[in-house]
């Protein structure tokens, strides 16, 4: 068979070249890998890490959107290694498919960050993440403090919960769940329904129609997350019931839970902090050589009606 | 004396109530070249297909080389050196010629699991080379949907003499080929019997089969008429085997038919062509003028290939505005471009297959009936219920349809009502002009005779008629005129007072050509 | 008995009894009497509106004997783009709707476009606007939530009041007992039902499901039938965008996905054929109710997700096989 093969070897030669990254004296190149950009949460991640590195111009941040693809963030990992870059923030989508690359960049002499999920082992320079079990834990602890306020709950009757849980399958999900458990555990207080809403809205909306249509009495819904818990107050608008029920989420991102906290929709939201600034500035250190820990806890906030204005309250 | 390779005995084949061969017996010779030859459903395919093993079930015998057999599979029938090559291709375009040419006698190594590729090519080489084939190794390599069908059809050959066979049958080989391709199919012809293989060869046309029959068998209705030496057996003859001498003394035209009176044209194509797709292929139809009067009725006969099909759906606007030359209705030129065009101007087209092309069998009777009508009968794009089914009903009045009730599903009718229904649906169209292929196909005697009385009334009331049917008697007793094609030209005008069925089908195999391709 | 028989034989007996046959499972499995509340049936009819709305665009689609899997991806797009129209920039309903449903319809003209002139399969034609939807939507909102939160240019994020159409669409009416959506939703069966029983265009769409080479040598229209009945599904694709934009308060550019896969088995469990030719609104109808009630007595039975997946695909294949006509 007769191919052209003169303009193929010119593609394949360009294919290469173009991988490789245009190395400016002095700049550091950064490569960022992110799982995917379809939840807002994540879009706020690479934005955190925009911003931050816009401050230092000696930074130049490459993005890639693996698009909640294993095999395609494992592709992408490889790309960044084979093309040099000085430093790896990496948010996987999965821990144990995703180690083996990660490790091979760590074990190549480029350090890694670890971003808001794990992976396995300890082939990496950083690990920087929020508790989803502590931030589930203060939401309950949060939750029980108000229930324990209501006129019904003092007399003696025990308080109605309704849980809308992110989707099940994944471990922030399981996390935030147990740790509100964890809090509620021996408190006179039972969970009435529970529903998995899949961190959708229109979803939680569906799941909230239905408790109201069996349950008489809520006094409070816990949501893994925001966009759930907006949903289960627009349920419970549409059926007259909003100001019998407090309404508890967790992520508060700026433009979302903390706007909703501040018209009144939640009572409560906890950050989920996406740590894109805290990578940045480690990556700083790390690429001057300074030290950095290699297990970072990242602190929460708890935004409320009272402190929103103030930007929130930290945690313990 | 030359060796008898195959002895067919009583050969006698029925599908269900249908009898399709009745007692044939049929011989062939090495080194000969054995013509079988018949009108369309004479059964000269079903009795190729008992040889190549398709029927396994059959009356009478089969006798190779002397012993009898009975095949259970065409895999069986080829093995015993018989090859048929069918008028469908059957080669795989995505695989190489070689790879066809070999498929199910692949060269193997290793126990006949690895394809030996070499050794493939190297044999298929000379095989070709023994034919005087003229494919090139590099040729061979090249996948089969890179040739045009001329080429197709001599690979088609060579996979057929692939395995070595000394009975080759093969049905209309020349359809798609132009006059170079043909003479140096009959030199292959030459050279196969020089090799000692028999040939029975399928035709209609008149000029190949004088050209290379040693011997001509032909078949009528199942039946074998008469087998004889092709110098004994001289066109004449040959024609009236086909035809019958009862049918040909049957032929009359039926009383009380109107009297022929000066028409005005209603319906003129002059030098009307229709290509065919495709670089270098020549065209469906050629050339054709007519000019069809009103309250004319004019046939047109064919074999198969002639092009009569391809010339409505031409002149009907079917393949949009490819084809050349012009037409008239009424005195105005118009183009046929769309169906939806041609039916605005007065045009109809009752195609020949009622279930493919005719009828939405899903829908019914009367929603059928008013399709092709629906942008006369609803102006302002809004249906009439009402108006359509009385129109329906009408015509399940004028035209005798048995059925439960005009809301039936038309699936459910039987094939002649089902017929019916798509005439219904062009007359509904009041048209001037009306294409008809095969109106009376699949419909029974009763109702073949309805719709002769209903052409004749429509013809009576001004509308201009083409028909195409390959039923001779429709033609000859229902026609004021008879137009023979042949290989898309006109071979023969014929008026009713001077058609007989001999002079039809003669023109029809391109006898009288002045070309005697 | 014979009514029933014969009732049984037509296609909306079939999906009336399937209907009645979830309802039946509903009675029992009451949740504690709340499946005898209107408000349940209200919020089902809710729920399943936006899915309805879908489904209506798919029949005409079906029945010209093609598909559209772009339904979900142009609905998410319109969401997008009349929440920026509405919300963002306050035009006011009577030029923001206009403006999307024209942004549906040149979607569903250009999946048309690619079945009835460059003769590309269906599915494979609206995959690609499936696809280059989503994108075009993610695109034109940054990626992001178009919500009532608006980034100021300090970085803060100024609250924004609802617009008037986002209210009156995500409101009830009469006496609180019906929602706005199931009216829209209403609206659009009755709509599909003229164009396919009423208008001569209708009937091509049937004939050219039925058999299109038989219907274009009758003199129909077949490339406009197929542009239609595709237009129309975009158009019907962007009136479920700004109903779900209105009841989620923003335009998420995630909307819709999987929306096109429940969208063809309401048409399908209500008894339309994929093949085409056959079926109709009235069909589709009836298999949304099917899949809302199926949806909500599963919720309001607290049934774990697992358990709802599971039964759910055995009780839509059990509705279909019932469903299934004998061939004549």
């Amino acid at each position: 068979m007769t191919t052209p093969r003169t303009p193929f070897a010119l593609l394949l030669t360009l294919a290469l070249a173009s991988n490789a990254f245009p190395k400016d004296a002095g700049k550091w190149v950064v490569g960022m890998s992110q799982c995917n950009l379809g939840e807002p949460w994540r879009v706020q991640m690479n934005a955190d890490v925009r911003r931050a590195a816009a401050a230092h111009p000696e930074l130049e941040v490459v993005f890639k959107d693996a698009q909640n693809d294993t095999l395609a963030q494992r592709a992408q990992i490889e790309e960044f290694v084979n093309s040099g870059v000085d430093l790896l923030i990496v948010s996987p989508k999965e821990a144990a498919p995703l180690t083996p690359p990660v490790a091979e960049a760590y074990r190549r002499g480029i350090p890694v960050i670890v971003l808001d999920r794990r992976v396995l082992g300890s082939d990496y320079t950083e690990f920087i993440g929020a508790n989803n079990r502590l931030i589930g834990k203060a939401a309950g602890a949060w939750a029980l403090r108000r229930l324990a306020e209501l006129p019904a709950v003092r007399k003696g009757a025990r308080a109605r919960v309704v849980e809308l849980q992110g989707l099940m399958t994944s471990i922030p999900a399981q996390d935030r769940g147990a740790g509100f458990h964890e809090a509620l555990k021996g408190a006179p207080v039972d969970i009435v329904y529970t529903a998995d809403m899949k961190w959708l809205e229109p979803q939680a909306r569906l799941e909230m129609e239905s408790a109201l249509a069996v349950q008489p009495r809520i006094d409070l819904v816990f949501a893994h997350n925001d966009p759930g818990a907006h949903g289960a107050y627009l349920a419970a608008q549409a059926a007259g019931r909003e100001r019998d029920i407090i309404f508890v989420g967790i992520d508060a991102l700026a433009q979302e839970g903390q706007v909703y906290v501040r018209q009144g929709v939640l009572a409560a939201t906890f950050e989920y902090p996406t740590g894109g600034r805290e990578a940045v500035e480690d990556a700083l250190k790390i690429l001057r050589h300074e030290s950095v820990e290699k297990e970072v806890t990242l602190r929460s906030r708890v935004f409320t009606p009272e402190n929103v204005a103030g930007g929130g309250e930290w945690l313990r | 004396m030359p060796d008898k390779l195959l002895q067919l005995s009583n050969i006698g084949k029925r599908f269900g109530a249908n009898r399709v061969l009745d007692s044939v017996s049929f011989d062939l010779f090495a080194g000969e070249v054995h013509v079988l030859a018949g009108e369309n459903g004479a059964g000269k395919t079903t009795l190729i297909r008992i040889l190549a093993g398709i029927y396994p079930e059959h009356e009478g015998t089969l006798e190779l080389g002397g012993r009898i057999i009975r095949f259970r599979n065409p895999i069986e029938a080829s093995r015993h050196g018989i090859s048929v090559i069918h008028q469908e291709l059957s080669l795989v375009d995505s695989m190489s010629v070689a790879d066809n040419i070999c498929l199910g006698r692949e060269a193997a190594r290793a126990g006949g699991l690895w394809l030996d590729r070499r050794a493939q090519l190297e044999r298929v080489g000379a095989l070709c080379a023994r034919l005087d084939l003229r494919f090139s190794l590099e040729d061979l390599d090249r996948r089969a949907e890179q040739f045009p069908l001329s080429v197709k059809n001599r690979i088609e050959i060579a996979k057929a003499l692939a395995g070595d066979a000394r009975v080759i049958v093969m049905d209309e080989p020349t359809s798609a080929l132009n006059h170079a391709e043909v003479e140096r199919l009959f030199a292959l012809i030459e050279n196969l019997k020089g090799r000692g293989c028999g040939i029975i060869y399928i035709t209609h046309k008149m000029e190949e089969i004088y050209r290379v029959a040693d011997r001509i068998t032909v078949l009528r209705d199942g039946r074998r008429v008469g087998t004889a030496a092709a110098a004994e057996c001289p066109p004449p003859t040959l024609i009236r085997w086909m035809i019958g001498r009862d049918l040909a003394e049957q032929f009359a035209p039926p009383a009380g038919m109107p009297a022929a009176g000066p028409r005005a044209p209603r319906f003129v194509a002059s030098h009307f062509t229709v290509p065919r797709p495709g670089p270098g292929r020549p065209p469906a139809v050629e050339d054709l003028s007519i000019a069809v009067g009103a309250g004319e009725i004019v046939g047109f006969a064919g074999l198969q290939g002639a092009g009569c099909s391809e010339l409505f759906n031409g002149l009907f606007g079917a393949y949009g505005a490819v084809c050349g030359g012009r037409v008239e209705i009424d005195g105005e030129p118009v183009l046929p471009e769309s169906p939806g065009a041609s039916i605005r101007r007065g045009l109809a087209f009752l195609t020949g297959d009622r279930k493919g092309t005719g009828l939405v069998l899903g829908m019914s009777v009367e929603r059928n009936v008013s399709l092709a009508s629906l942008a006369r009968m609803s102006p302002w794009g809004v249906l009439a219920p009402g108006l359509e089914r009385s129109l329906a009903e009408h015509y399940v009045g004028a035209l005798g349809i048995r059925l439960d009730s005009v809301g039936q599903e038309t699936g459910a009718l039987s094939g002649g009502n089902q017929q019916k229904v798509a005439l219904a649906k062009w007359l509904a169209t009041r048209p001037r002009v009306l294409l008809l292929e095969e109106p009376t196909r699949g419909v029974d005697v009763g109702a073949k005779h309805e719709i002769y009385r209903l052409l004749r009334s429509l013809a009576a009331e001004g509308l201009a008629i083409l028909l195409i049917s390959t039923e001779l008697p429709e033609l000859l007793g229902l026609c004021d005129r008879i137009v023979a094609l042949h290989r898309g030209r006109v071979t023969g005008v014929f008026d009713r007072s001077a058609a007989t069925p001999e002079r039809v089908l003669a023109a029809a195999m391109g006898a009288d050509s002045p070309e005697g391709n | 008995m014979r009514t029933l028989r014969r009732w049984i034989e037509r296609p909306e007996g079939r999906a009336l009894f399937a209907l009645l046959f979830i309802l039946a499972i509903g009675c029992v499995f009451n949740a504690h009497d709340a499946f005898f509340r209107w408000g349940t049936h209200r919020d089902m009819l809710r729920q399943v509106s936006v899915y309805g709305i879908l489904a209506c665009g798919m029949t005409l689609v079906i029945v010209t004997g093609g598909i559209d899997l772009s339904v979900g991806s142009v609905l998410g797009l319109c969401a997008v783009v009349f929440a920026q129209l509405s919300l963002h920039r306050g035009q006011p309903a009577v030029l923001a709707v206009p403006a999307v449903l024209a942004v549906g319809a040149a979607a569903g003209l250009a999946s048309g476009a690619a079945v009835a002139r460059f003769r590309i399969q269906p599915f494979i034609a609206t995959l690609a606007m499936m696809v280059f939807a989503r994108g075009l939507a993610k695109w034109l909102s940054g990626g992001e939530k178009v919500s009532r939160a608006l980034q100021q240019p300090d970085g803060s994020f100024a609250y924004l009041d609802l617009p008037g159409a986002f209210e009156r669409l995500d409101a009830k009416v009469w006496g609180g007992n019906v929602a706005v959506v199931t009216l829209v939703f209403l609206g659009c069966v009755a709509l599909s039902w003229v164009v396919l029983t009423r208008l001569r265009y209708g009937r091509y769409l049937y004939a050219t499901g039925g058999n299109e080479e038989a219907a274009r040598l009758s003199g129909v229209p077949v490339r406009r039938a197929k542009l239609l009945a595709y237009g129309l599904s975009g158009v019907f694709s962007a009136v479920a965008g700004i109903c779900q934009a209105a009841q989620e308060q923003q335009g998420d550019p995630e909307a819709g996905v999987s929306y096109e896969l429940t969208a063809i088995a309401i048409a399908v469990i209500g008894g339309n054929s994929l093949a085409g030719g056959r079926g109709g609104v009235g069909l589709t109808l009836l298999g949304a109710m099917t899949i809302g009630y199926l949806e909500k007595i599963l919720s309001i039975n607290a049934v774990a997700e697992s358990s709802r997946l599971m039964l759910t695909g055995a009780i839509i294949l059990a509705a279909v096989l019932l469903q299934r006509r004998r061939v004549a």
